[in-house]
């Protein structure tokens, strides 16, 4: 897409610009350091990488580990079930009519605002976190699902049709692989809506997890720990954003323009 | 028969759906014996709802949260299109700005609620600061990439009739994003409201997200749906609402 000059140039630009942020950081550490104003504190790049590597050396796997887990596991909840409803939905029309609407008057009601009442549901343990990000995927996936059942390519149905096709093939080999592109499509989307509720999930609820790390960081006023924590969530973020966009193309290697479109 | 269908699949069958949700709901209540705290009844809901849009503490919560979303997001929306439109228009700027961006646009806004309470306490600027964020790091990537998509002719156009850079850049590129720019901030508005409500689980003196997690800890289950239903239906509200606007105003296309 882009010459080899220009990528070089990119970098150069990209890392002066890096650069330009932490120096203002720093800067900005220093002339807040004597006090006065809103922020009490902000610590100087150098002290949170500090402590994030003190994080590294203790608790980050075990707090990671957890996280990771309530996200995965409702992740594949979340993604499973709306595939099947999608299914359903999407391609029964009588089905779909009467429950859809449903859908799309639940989905303005964010998963972060269920956090209060899962926790009455299911208390402060893996389920209720679960729950919420199931619910969060859920949300999203099911749209994908709808839209990947129903659209099947006009020459792909005719060519189905001419083969002489009945209806499960017609479904397994048309339906069912334009629906699962769809919700691979959709799973990568609610990468972050499932991670966001994560975090929220944790602040809210924390026995165990980052989201709980942060909390008790901040009640304790450990600035440094608090920035070092959400560095941590960011790139997890972007490492779960970068290995579905590689098993996305490793999978789907006709989207790849699509996908580079989006990015 | 071809124009009986539609009016069934449109209005009849919603309506048998809704209905048949609401009498699981109440079946689940009254076949479980289940206790309000668990699930309370729909009319319970509907009860709870009732009395809290009489109450004036609930009027002030709405207020409250209201007033954080809307400043926030004014705030994020006019700056994300400022620097977008920079970063679409300025090549050395986009590169030097693409790492900064894309590194902060995964710390995603929920994760910064605890510095915000260091910072600011639970007074509003936090949470305005926060929705603030929310927005624009949206606003900023889909900005960029709609003047980068922006029809190559229009600029020759507007270079022929003898434009500026940045008179092109206002008047043409940025009218001809608007459409993408405009769906851009119905999607903020709704990352921006929930932004707020979860911001005020963890730290606040008023709003809506302090009111359900208050009733969840006191056990007040009808009261914590029906604040739910409040937060989804403003946030579908403030959805429609830009919805409407752009569509009004960007009709052009």
């Amino acid at each position: 897409m882009s010459p080899g000059g220009s990528r070089v140039t990119a970098w150069i630009l990209g890392g002066a610009g890096a650069l330009a942020a932490l120096v203002a950081w720093t800067l900005l550490s220093y002339a807040l350091a004597s006090g006065g104003g809103v922020i009490n504190r902000l610590p100087d790049p150098l002290t949170v990488a500090r402590e994030l590597v003190r994080y590294a050396g203790g608790d980050l796997v075990r707090d990671l580990l957890f996280s990771l887990r309530v996200f995965a596991l409702g992740w594949l909840l979340g993604a499973t079930c709306a595939t099947l409803a999608g299914l359903a939905l999407g391609r029964v029309a009588v089905l779909g009519s009467t429950f859809l609407p449903i859908v799309e008057a639940i989905r303005p009601v964010s998963s972060i605002a269920w956090v209060p009442l899962s926790i009455v549901w299911f208390g402060f343990g893996l389920t209720s976190k679960v729950f919420l990000v199931a619910l969060a995927v859920f949300l999203v996936v099911i749209v994908y699902a709808v839209d990947g059942s129903r659209r099947v390519p006009a020459d792909l149905a005719r060519t189905a049709t001419m083969l002489g096709m009945n209806g499960w093939q017609r479904f397994r080999s048309l339906i069912l692989p334009g629906t699962l592109a769809e919700v691979l499509i959709g799973s990568r989307v609610s990468l972050m809506a499932g991670w966001g509720t994560v975090i929220v999930a944790e602040l809210v609820a924390a026995d165990f997890g980052l989201g709980a790390h942060l909390i008790a960081v901040e009640q304790s006023y450990n600035v440094p720990a608090v920035i070092a924590t959400m560095i941590c969530f960011g790139l997890t973020g972007y490492l779960m954003n970068a290995g579905f966009s590689v098993l996305e193309r490793a999978l789907m290697p006709w989207r790849r323009d699509d996908v580079g479109a989006l990015r | 028969m071809i124009s009986a269908r539609p009016i069934v699949r449109r209005a009849l069958l919603p309506i048998v759906g809704i209905a048949l949700a609401v009498a699981a709901w109440e079946a689940t209540v009254l076949g479980y014996q289940l206790p309000a705290i668990v699930l309370p009844s729909p009319k319970a809901v509907v009860t709870a709802l009732r009395e809290l849009l009489v109450t004036r503490a609930f009027w002030r919560d709405v207020g409250v949260s209201l007033y954080e979303f809307i400043a926030g997001y004014l705030l994020g929306a006019l700056g994300g299109i400022a620097v977008g439109v920079l970063m679409g228009e300025w090549r050395v700027f986009r590169m030097m700005a693409t790492p900064v961006v894309e590194s902060l646009r995964f710390v995603v806004p929920f994760a910064w609620i605890p510095l915000t309470i260091l910072w600011f306490g639970t007074a509003f600027t936090g949470k305005i600061l926060l929705v603030a964020y929310a927005v624009f790091f949206v606003m900023v990537v889909s900005t960029t990439r709609a003047i980068a998509q922006v029809e190559p002719t229009l600029s020759r156009v507007g270079t022929m009739l003898g434009m500026g850079r940045w008179r092109l850049a206002l008047q043409v590129h940025l009218r001809a994003a608007a459409p993408t720019i405009a769906s851009a901030a119905r999607a903020a508005a709704a990352i921006g409201w929930i932004a707020v409500v979860a911001a005020e689980y963890v730290g606040a003196s008023a709003g809506l997200g302090l009111m359900i997690t208050n009733a969840a800890s006191s056990l007040a289950t009808p009261v914590v749906i029906a604040g739910m239903i409040v937060i989804g239906a403003i946030g579908a509200g403030v959805s429609a609402l830009i919805g409407w606007l752009s569509r009004a105003r960007l009709d052009y296309r």
